[in-house]
């Protein structure tokens, strides 16, 4: 479970991201975060495992206090979050599964990382997360050669080999054509319901976040404005509220690049 | 339009449109820098004793030296092998020491990389310092150090190498796509392992081609690293000059010239696949 208590976050510059979040999520829940670009949702995102600190409130993961987390236990705390980015992130210039493979480092001896050696037992690993995801066939191919959608995908078969409790999404298919997104969306919804892993995603498609996720957060600001189930709400008010009367229901916000 | 004072001797140029409107080309500033240079020139001539007559009358000399060389002479050839291989050796064994001993100082050296900015800082002040040391000075230090032998001219390459592959290895890494490095220390990766993993494979090929351009550099300063003692083909080139033995100069020249040739096309050729 991930329970923030009044947490809130000062940039140095001394911009304030969050202000007095509270929020609880249980495991294997499908949440969309929705708000303005700026409102705050890739900081909410990113406190989650650490890649920024919180600079008040607790924020606690499975009971554990994410910012007593530092240096090994930070980085075998990260081990159980996967993540995934807007832009993928692979390393464009090796083969799709040397990309998956890299999600074992972590827990090799540096020597095996240097020369690129790995088990035949990772090798399959690797294989079957990357056939979960429905790629097999592009295994080895290089990443840059693959499109948008199925980059996304080798993004989310090197989360999976993580074997991770949670995954986060910031803007997962904001670089995505509508059919591709609507593709990933659908893997996403198919590994949160058959593993059971909380999936937390940032998305500037309303329509987007309503058809795949179970539960919606409005942030606006850098506060929460609306935490509800994304089926039977009254969306044009709330929307309303969360777009500072920006977007209406048919309108996706999509401006960030 | 803001006219400076040297717009205002050189008119900028006017274009008029068949409605009206007026677009302005200023005047080129090229002359001022030409004027400047030509200046330069003028006094680096005054202040060096550059005498047109001497070389006017002396360059003849030269022709009858580089005249003398041929024909090569052939019988000395036996000779030459050892020296040669000697530098050949020396240039790929400093070369690939130096280029292996930058990678981590390089990663130091990169602020997308390195947290620390002081520790940035005094990695670049090194790469610098050591860039600014002329190979020979070094090799001589080296040849104190390690005495006479080619052992002193490959720590003199090595040194070299590493200052110069370092600062080519750090600038490459600061132009790469960090959200490879980003996501393995998404995944509880360490800064090296993100760095082996992430980084690594993206500027190899350049890394690598550095390396053999460097090292076919390498090889030609290597030949006169003998000057100082530091071993190679420099000793025995040098040797034959002072005696005036010219045609085993000549002989020396051309295997050294044949060597480079080789290397060089070999090294275009693997470059020309890497990157």
């Amino acid at each position: 479970m991930i329970k923030f208590e009044n947490v809130g976050k000062v940039y140095p510059n001394g911009f304030e991201g969050l202000k007095d979040i509270n929020l609880e999520i249980d495991q294997g829940e499908f949440v969309a975060i929705i708000g303005l670009s700026g409102a705050g949702k890739s900081t909410l995102i990113r406190t989650i495992n650490r890649m920024h600190d919180v600079t008040s409130g607790k924020l606690t993961v499975d009971g554990v206090d994410v910012m007593s987390l530092s240096g090994k236990t930070l980085r075998r705390f990260r081990r159980k979050i996967g993540m995934i980015f807007q832009s993928f992130n692979l390393i464009t210039r090796t083969t799709v599964i040397k990309n998956v493979l890299t999600a074992f480092v972590p827990d090799m001896p540096w020597y095996r990382s240097v020369f690129g050696i790995y088990t035949k037992e990772e090798k399959i690993k690797a294989l079957e997360c990357l056939d979960k995801v429905g790629i097999l066939d592009k295994a080895f191919v290089r990443a840059d050669q693959l499109s948008g959608g199925q980059q996304q995908r080798v993004a989310l078969a090197r989360t999976l080999a993580q074997n991770p409790q949670i995954i986060l999404a910031d803007e997962p298919v904001a670089a995505l054509d509508p059919v591709t997104a609507n593709q990933v969306m659908g893997d996403f919804k198919r590994i949160n319901e058959d593993m059971n892993i909380t999936i937390l995603i940032n998305i500037h498609h309303i329509d987007l976040a309503l058809k795949y996720a179970k539960r919606v957060i409005g942030i606006r600001e850098g506060k929460i404005v609306f935490d509800g189930p994304a089926q039977g709400t009254q969306w044009d008010e709330v929307l309303d509220n969360i777009y500072v009367g920006e977007a209406s229901r048919e309108g996706n916000i999509q401006e960030e690049g | 339009m803001n006219l400076t004072f040297y717009d205002k001797i050189f008119k900028p140029k006017e274009y008029v449109l068949p409605n009206g409107k007026k677009a302005y080309k200023k005047a080129s500033r090229a002359p001022i820098y030409v004027i400047l240079v030509l200046a330069m020139c003028a006094l680096s001539v005054k202040i060096t004793g550059f005498d047109m007559e001497v070389l006017v009358s002396r360059i003849g000399q030269f022709f009858v030296i580089l005249g003398e060389m041929f024909p090569p002479n052939t019988d000395y050839m036996p000779k030459i092998w050892e020296p040669l291989f000697d530098t050949i050796k020396m240039s790929l064994l400093g070369s690939v020491v130096g280029a292996l001993l930058s990678v981590p100082f390089a990663m130091l050296a990169s602020t997308n990389v390195c947290p620390s900015k002081i520790v940035v800082s005094v990695m670049r002040v090194m790469f610098s310092l050591i860039r600014t040391l002329p190979t020979i000075v070094i090799a001589l230090v080296a040849t104190l150090v390690f005495g006479l032998g080619t052992l002193a001219g490959t720590v003199a390459i090595a040194v070299f190498s590493f200052g110069y592959i370092g600062k080519l290895t750090y600038e490459e890494i600061e132009t790469v796509d960090m959200g490879a490095f980003e996501a393995m220390q998404a995944m509880g990766a360490t800064r090296s392992e993100a760095f082996i993993s992430a980084i690594i494979p993206q500027v190899l090929p350049f890394y690598l081609s550095n390396c053999l351009f460097n090292f076919e550099g390498n090889v030609r300063y290597a030949a006169v690293l003998g000057y100082v003692g530091a071993g190679g083909i420099g000793l025995i080139l040098n040797e034959k000059i002072s005696w005036r033995e010219y045609p085993s100069v000549g002989m020396i020249l051309l295997a050294l010239f044949v060597t480079v040739f080789i290397i060089e096309s070999v090294s275009r050729m693997l470059r020309k696949k890497l990157v």
